[in-house]
């Protein structure tokens, strides 16, 4: 019965508290470029604007492009429940690291389906982007997966928690996480979030046709999806093993990674589109080195 | 920690790989250096000799500072565009890494006893930093690139001789930095010279005749 209590906390955890990790990031970067900028309840505001607000479908759309939100959200919800937070294993055996890379790549089929069903050319382009850049994620997150796999025999994420020692190859595999996660959050090096530039934007183009209540959706289930990458991140650096103050110590990582994306993207320009491909393939090297790493057992 | 900064090295290797510009070459070059003098200040601090000292302070004078100002003054005062011709792109140039790197754990797995693994780690970055260095001087069109392909390779046999023997006798270590110096500013020289004479420091069209 506790279980179900911790997994319905982290759940409200994550839904609460994600959208405030995009507002600490924007606020670090505007205080590293001297301005004040927004609030970082700035995007807890942007949300509630958009739930208010009506929508407007276009009228050659299927169903898929009115369920795709849902689907999403639903998808981002359920890996969230898969990490360790509060308790060891909330879902003993039912998912494990493997499963979260396919429940992420749902929710994306869904939105490069749903870009393309309106039929408009900035859909189909930012669909296609989103396609191109996540086959070159994949590989780089597999290899993270493979690396834990081979250090703990398990890719049961519940098992990387609390057991290990930090390592260099735990080191390098977080590294490859963050190159990762820089990717599928459409953070700068690989995509702008805050233009709405056409030459630019991958996710933006992608979600250009929804509004109103499905925008929020999909942008919270963004949000969710960031911060479940950063807990990850921070659960391969430091395994908290679940007693005394690991909250806190969740809690500094966290702030140290949020700092670090802040830093990345104000420092580094945003890449070409084919300059990604070499992004990612430093990161799939990386990787690679990585589990070298763990065969050695260094 | 010497483990984390011969990493480092490692991963600045690779960066070279990656780099298209002229610029991202030389800082990786410097910090690649950078972390040889930190693995040669260690070493000299766990050893207490003063030689080991004043070699990781030449290392720091010559190879972190004077030799990327060299460069990057040579190209600034060039005017040619940062862009380092590849004869083999990005993508290909990381596979070709990999391999590499491979091929010098298998060399070195056969040279150590295989009980010392953090002695064949060391020695398998010190050689794919030498395969590194040669295989930038073998794909990369641009002179510039060349010679720093070079210095890497200088890099890794310091790498080398740090591994095997705990740094070289002092006064084969001051010499080699000497000779290292000289020669890149004979190269850059020369280079100088092609851009004067061709225009452009393209290896690759050399072979033109110029009147």
């Amino acid at each position: 019965m506790t279980k179900v209590f911790f997994i319905i906390l982290q759940l409200i955890l994550f839904l609460l508290a994600a959208p405030l990790l995009s507002g600490l990031i924007s606020k670090v970067k505007n205080n590293i470029r001297m301005r004040r900028g927004q609030s970082i309840f700035q995007p807890y505001y942007n949300l509630v604007k958009l739930f208010s607000k009506e929508e407007v479908v276009s009228g050659d759309s299927s169903w898929i492009f009115k369920v795709t939100p849902f689907i999403v959200f639903s998808s981002m919800l359920t890996a969230a429940i898969l990490i360790p937070v509060f308790i060891f294993s909330p879902m003993h055996q039912m998912g494990d690291f493997l499963s979260l890379i396919f429940i992420f790549a749902l929710g994306r089929f869904f939105m490069a389906l749903a870009a393309l069903d309106t039929g408009s050319s900035f859909g189909g382009m930012g669909a296609s982007r989103e396609m191109f850049i996540s086959s070159l994620v994949e590989p780089a997150f597999c290899l993270v997966v493979f690396c834990v796999f081979l250090q703990f025999g398990s890719t049961d994420i519940a098992v990387f928690s609390g057991v290990h020692p930090v390592s260099i190859c735990s080191f390098i595999t977080a590294i490859v996480l963050f190159m990762v996660t820089l990717a599928e959050t459409s953070r700068i090096p690989v995509d702008n979030q805050e233009t709405h530039l056409e030459l630019t934007m991958v996710h933006e183009a992608m979600v250009l046709e929804y509004s109103g209540r499905s925008l929020a959706l999909i942008e919270w289930s963004s949000y969710i999806k960031q911060m479940i990458l950063f807990f990850l991140i921070a659960q391969i650096v430091f395994p908290v093993n679940f007693s005394g103050l690991w909250i806190l110590w969740y809690f500094v990582w966290i702030i140290i990674i949020v700092i670090a994306v802040a830093v990345v993207e104000v420092f580094v320009a945003k890449m070409r589109l084919f300059r990604v491909a070499d992004f990612l393939g430093f990161a799939f090297v990386l990787g690679v080195i990585a589990v070298v790493c763990a065969i050695l057992g260094v | 920690m010497q483990a984390i900064i011969l990493f480092g090295v490692l991963v600045l290797t690779y960066l070279m790989f990656v780099a298209k510009r002229m610029p991202v070459l030389i800082r990786s070059f410097r910090c690649q250096s950078f972390f040889l003098f930190l693995v040669t200040s260690i070493m000299a601090f766990d050893e207490h000799q003063l030689d080991l000292y004043i070699v990781a302070a030449l290392l720091f004078v010559i190879k972190v500072l004077l030799i990327p100002y060299l460069l990057y003054r040579i190209m600034k005062k060039m005017r040619v565009s940062g862009d380092i011709g590849l004869f083999v792109n990005v993508q290909l140039s990381l596979l070709c890494a990999l391999g590499l790197a491979y091929l010098a754990w298998i060399f070195s797995a056969r040279l150590v006893a295989p009980s010392s693994q953090a002695q064949i780690s060391i020695l398998t970055i010190a050689f794919f930093a030498v395969l590194a260095g040669l295989f930038l001087m073998i794909s990369r069109m641009s002179a510039l690139a060349q010679i720093i392909g070079l210095l890497v390779m200088e890099n890794g046999l310091f790498l080398l001789a740090c591994a095997v023997s705990g740094g070289m006798p002092f006064f084969v270590e001051i010499a080699i930095f000497f000779d290292v110096f000289v020669s890149v500013v004979i190269m850059g020289f020369f280079v100088y010279r092609i851009n004067k004479l061709f225009t452009h420091i393209d290896v690759n069209k050399l072979s033109n005749l110029k009147g």
